[in-house]
């Protein structure tokens, strides 16, 4: 209860306090204790589970246990009911208004105690897991925030082994429409120059069977010219004759 | 019952020294993050009541929150534990509250006037009063504003002496009534209800801080 916090506090204290006041000032800066010790504050010491064992929650069970060597397991009590009336019968302790306020405060916060005790630690428990859980989902989200970023960043340095993938892919588009275009322009320039061929070609043609055409029509003219008359009629005359002896060859075999 | 009114500043000094020093060994400093039962409930508690309280100042009235939750926290605990028998409460002592009320509110209203003259001059004259009340009305408004911190004091000192007189009186009743009618152990009772509600003693620190901050409020704003 609170005599163990008064102790503990009593004992923090009293090495501060040990050059406290009604010394003189400059006696207080000349004597004053610095650290002698190596104080660490982190890490801070656990929490203990449970608090001390008390009896009637007031006395600590360790002075029953003090108690116990001299006078067994009942002396405590004996001791207790004795001096309460001691004090009462010798009046050293006198009932006054202040003891009936304090038996009205004490049934209250007994009541209290009782009631609601155990609900108010667990609400405090709560509280501090609450608290707890909150720090915990941060450092959780944190984590794997971390370990996304892990990912993904081994995921684009995988990505990035694989990339001479790609660039050859990309060079043999790039030769294949190199290659392309080389040939489409060799053909265009077959083309033009097959063209330009052709067209002298053609136009030596023409102009040869211009002359041809122009040979024969003069030979036909000059021969034309050349035919006499008699040289007509008698030429004339053989060919009829011709004709009839064909007839008769024809006339001689059937007609198929 | 006491005709002077210097017999209201008679102090115990000694006494009152311990009762103002004590409470703050109720309220530890945690050097941790997660902490026992009670100081994980008395954050809680300290949350929930300044969430309220400091909720309706912009930022510059929050450089007040350290003053404010130190004084909930002395009321408070000094007024609970000054119901345990045999204990002392400086808050019954008005020299206590006055050497509270009138630094604070004087904190509150001097800055105001300064910064903020007109602002808080037209804070004396309620909107759409007729002309011929103004300077009635001026007067009654100066005279409230002067009179707060002796309101705040006297307040508080009223309610927990007379809390405690009553219990003390109530619980001298019950004595002398249990040697002549031992059956009027009700009386006990009256005193438990009584307990309960002085219990709400702890509320008097709300309505101590409200009015300090209502104060506050109108001549931050002002």
């Amino acid at each position: 209860m609170l005599s163990r916090v008064v102790l503990s506090a009593a004992a923090t204290a009293a090495s501060s306090l040990k050059n406290a006041a009604f010394i003189g000032p400059g006696v207080i800066q000349a004597t004053r204790i610095f650290h002698t010790g190596q104080p660490s504050l982190a890490p801070v010491p656990p929490l203990p589970e449970y608090g001390g064992k008390v009896r009637f929650g007031l006395i600590p069970e360790e002075f029953f246990q003090l108690l116990y060597p001299k006078t067994g397991v009942t002396g405590p009590y004996v001791l207790g009911t004795g001096l309460i009336l001691y004090f009462l019968s010798k009046e050293i302790y006198v009932i006054t208004s202040e003891t009936v306020s304090g038996a009205a405060l004490a049934v209250l916060v007994i009541y209290a105690v009782k009631k609601y005790g155990a609900v108010i630690g667990q609400f405090a428990d709560k509280l501090s897991e609450e608290k707890i859980a909150r720090l915990e989902e941060f450092k959780q989200s944190c984590i794997r925030y971390a370990e996304d970023g892990i990912d993904f960043e081994k995921e684009k340095q995988a990505v990035v082994q694989k990339r001479h993938y790609l660039f050859d892919v990309q060079r043999n588009n790039i030769a294949m429409a190199f290659e392309v275009a080389y040939r489409e322009r060799l053909h265009t320039v077959y083309r033009e120059v097959k063209n330009r061929l052709d067209y002298h070609i053609s136009v030596q043609n023409m102009m040869r069977r211009k002359e041809q055409e122009h040979m024969i029509n003069w030979l036909e003219k000059k021969v034309v010219q050349s035919i006499s008359a008699q040289q007509e009629k008698e030429t004339i005359a053989k060919c009829i004759e011709d004709l009839k002896l064909l007839a008769k060859k024809a006339q001689a075999q059937p007609v198929m | 019952v006491n005709e002077e009114l210097s017999t209201f500043f008679y102090v115990p000094v000694g006494t009152m020294m311990l009762a103002i020093a004590f409470p703050a060994i109720l309220l530890p400093t945690p050097n941790r993050l997660i902490t026992n039962r009670w100081i994980t409930i008395q954050q809680w508690l300290i949350q929930l009541i300044m969430k309220q309280l400091l909720s309706i100042h912009n930022t510059k009235g929050l450089s007040w929150s350290l003053m404010l939750i130190t004084l909930t926290l002395f009321i408070g605990l000094t007024n609970l534990l000054g119901l345990l028998p045999y204990s002392f409460a400086p808050t019954t002592q008005l020299t206590v509250n006055l050497s509270m009320a009138i630094p604070l509110w004087t904190g509150t209203v001097v800055p105001g006037f300064r910064y903020k003259t007109k602002i808080s001059l037209a804070h004396l004259l309620p909107q759409g009063t007729p002309m011929f009340l103004i300077p009635m009305i001026i007067i009654i408004e100066t005279i409230s504003l002067l009179i707060r911190p002796v309101t705040l004091a006297v307040r508080l000192t009223a309610n927990i002496t007379a809390g405690h007189s009553l219990i003390h009186l109530t619980g001298t009743a019950t004595l002398t009534l249990s040697s002549i009618h031992s059956m009027t152990i009700t009386v006990t009772f009256v005193t438990v209800i009584l307990l309960t509600i002085l219990e709400l003693a702890v509320a008097l620190i709300q309505a101590y801080v409200f009015a300090l901050l209502i104060s506050l409020y109108l001549h931050e704003n002002a």
